[in-house]
């Protein structure tokens, strides 16, 4: 063997390393039943979210973005108004007689979205924050925990529906607002995995080396703190999911006449006594793709920090 | 006490402080963003969103809403001091008075609610760790992983479905019976008032009529209680101490329920105040459901009319008395455990 070779084959074997370990980590995954349910879950929420997403990027409310539902869920049928379930309407149709199911399916990518958005923005802006408070320590560190400490202490849904009013009640200031609160926890989380690592021989290393310091915040620090922070983010998508409803089932951020898992629930609310399937079905579907999401994570948790070694 | 125990609940106030300052001055430089000057200043502050030019030049004026921010963000601290939240342009009362009309009206549900949730989460807790990895400790991780990713207006209108609309067991909304005449307002909290009035019929139709919303709250904060006694349980478990107790001959029942139980629950203290803001928060939602007139009541209202002064008003007082409650868990916890104290 040559020594030209050698760097070569080094390279190549962290690479299947690599793929072995996601490999693994798949397998962990799939041996407990409650992760599998779990994983088709969010798999079926986030592929049918991106398919029928991109679709109504597209053609909006009309066409091919409704031709994959079952029925229009735009279309007013008032002989049919507040009709039971049945085989027709799996789920019932509403006061106008528009088929609840295919609503609901409409309504589900900009779920997915926002949950998307908001945590990722969070990961993001908790990342950068957390790490240099954690990196930089002394007066930076104690003024950003004070200040998450004032956003964690209180409940988020009182401070998201404050911001979100303020806001003048628009999809983006609700994005925004639910953005605003949640980055507080990651810069919880990315500092103490920071001050966790940055004595670490490898940090030190690079700091001998002369690695710029860019590179040693983003490739040293922030993404060696990712790997638990993931699996929280996984139960997070959940939470976003449930606090967007909630805003949206009080009348907040919506956009007449797309429709929203928590406003139908809200107006189903008024027709409790006869039209319960208008008001059950679409907090059902929140309850799966929230327990989906709580599923997936609590898995990912235990993986991470080693409590299972079968 | 001695003198650490002093310092550390001089330290865990003058936290507590910060926090709130924090959140003040956030509040006031957000306000000051989406409104740069004066006349839009006045357009927030005064609750009245289609005034005129002149109204909100003269309430500029008065208010002293062109003075530079540093003035401005004193006043504002000051006011707050005060209890000055402004005037709620729909009711024509000071948000304050509003505030302390349906706070306590809230308060009353969700604390017994929680309360409720304690007892049956300690308890659901400490059973299912202490049959971990069997069916039994599944079942209640299933229940807690329900309650907990369930969204509260579907626990809600499950509740009010089935056990007002179908059973006919309990009246679905209103806070009484509304052909009832209120007792004199003495002591803030209505059920109080009732007892304090001997007006015994009046009692128990708020009672009545409270205990749906009272049974939601239970339900959405046991998850939490649960899962953290759960947790906790596993850990004193594995410990020496409850080993020797074990070793001891002490039966396996009386070692979990009394020693590791009683041990698993110091950090109670802190849980309650997790709960509380997770359940006032649950509150909003419940009351709407239930119309229930409580504080949840008072901010849809407030939503539907973009009335600003009372969103600002209710979010600052919710977010005091979290403090508050936040200072006196971590000040209890510090006596009950000393270790917290060596940080």
């Amino acid at each position: 063997m040559t020594d030209a070779s050698l760097p070569a084959q080094m390279i190549r074997k962290e690479k299947v390393k690599k793929s072995n370990r996601l490999i693994e980590y798949i397998k962990l995954m799939i041996k407990d039943p409650s992760a599998i349910l779990g994983l088709i879950i969010v798999v079926a929420f986030l592929g049918w979210s991106l398919i029928q997403g991109t679709l109504e990027l597209f053609f909006g409310t009309t066409g091919p973005a409704i031709a994959l539902l079952p029925h229009d869920p735009f279309s007013y049928n008032l002989p049919m108004h507040l009709h039971p379930p049945t085989l027709t309407y799996i789920f019932g149709t509403n006061t106008y007689g528009e088929d609840i199911w295919s609503r609901m399916l409409y309504a589900m990518p900009r779920d997915a979205f926002i949950s998307i958005l908001v945590v990722l923005s969070a990961i993001l802006i908790g990342g950068i924050l957390g790490v240099f408070a954690g990196y930089r320590g002394k007066f930076t560190d104690e003024t950003v925990m004070r200040i998450t400490d004032a956003f964690l202490s209180l409940p988020a849904l009182v401070l998201v529906i404050a911001l979100s009013v303020m806001f003048d009640e628009t999809l983006s200031g609700v994005i925004l607002a639910l953005v605003i609160i949640w980055w507080p926890i990651y810069a919880r989380f990315f500092r103490a995995q920071t001050l966790r690592i940055k004595n670490l021989d490898y940090v030190q290393a690079a700091k001998l080396n002369n690695v710029s310091f860019t590179r040693l915040f983003f490739r040293y620090l922030f993404m060696n703190s990712l790997d638990p922070i993931i699996a929280y983010a996984a139960l997070d998508f959940g939470n976003v999911i449930l606090t967007y409803s909630t805003l949206a089932f009080l009348g907040i951020g919506l956009e007449p006449p797309i429709p929203e898992l928590g406003s139908m629930a809200s107006n189903g609310v008024g027709t409790l006594p006869t039209g319960w399937w208008y008001a059950i079905f679409p907090g059902l579907a929140i309850l799966v793709i929230v327990i989906g999401f709580v599923l997936v994570g609590d898995r990912m948790q235990d993986i991470i920090s080693n409590r299972i070694n079968y | 006490m001695d003198s650490r125990t002093i310092a550390f609940i001089i330290r865990r106030a003058i936290y507590a402080v910060f926090t709130l300052l924090i959140l003040i001055v956030f509040i006031f430089v957000l306000i000051h963003v989406i409104a740069p000057n004066p006349i839009s200043l006045a357009k927030i502050y005064s609750g009245v969103p289609h005034g005129s030019l002149t109204f909100y030049a003269a309430y500029a004026k008065t208010h002293g809403l062109d003075a530079p921010v540093y003035v401005q963000i004193f006043t504002y601290i000051i006011n707050i001091f005060k209890g000055n939240f402004g005037i709620d342009p729909i009711k024509d009362q000071p948000v304050i008075t509003l505030i302390g009309k349906y706070l306590p009206r809230t308060l009353e549900f969700v604390l017994t609610g929680i309360v409720i949730s304690i007892i049956l989460g300690l308890y659901t807790g400490a059973y299912a760790a202490a049959r971990r990895r069997k069916p039994a400790d599944n079942t209640v991780k299933g229940f807690y992983l329900a309650t907990w990713s369930m969204p509260t207006f579907l626990l809600a209108a499950v509740l009010q479905l089935v056990i007002a609309y179908d059973l006919r067991l309990l009246p679905a909304i209103n806070m009484v019976d509304p052909t009832l005449r209120a007792p004199p307002d003495v002591l803030a909290f209505p059920i109080l008032n009732a007892l304090w009035a001997r007006d015994w019929p009046y009692l128990i139709s708020l009672i009545h009529h409270m205990i749906l919303p009272t049974l939601a709250i239970a339900l959405l904060s046991f998850g939490i209680i649960t899962r953290l006694t759960r947790s906790t349980m596993l850990d004193v478990m594995e410990t020496d101490y409850f080993r020797l107790t074990l070793m001891k001959g002490v039966p396996r029942n009386k070692a979990i329920y009394s020693v590791a139980l009683r041990n698993a629950s110091i950090p109670l203290v802190t849980y309650i105040v997790l709960d509380l803001a997770f359940s006032v928060a649950g509150a909003v939602v419940i009351e709407e459901i239930f119309s229930y007139h409580g504080i949840g009541y008072y901010i849809v209202q407030a939503i539907y009319n973009l009335d600003y002064p009372a969103i600002l008003g209710t979010t600052i007082i919710i977010a005091l008395t979290i403090i508050v409650a936040n200072l006196i868990a971590d000040i209890l916890y510090g006596v009950l455990d000393p270790r917290v104290r060596l940080e």
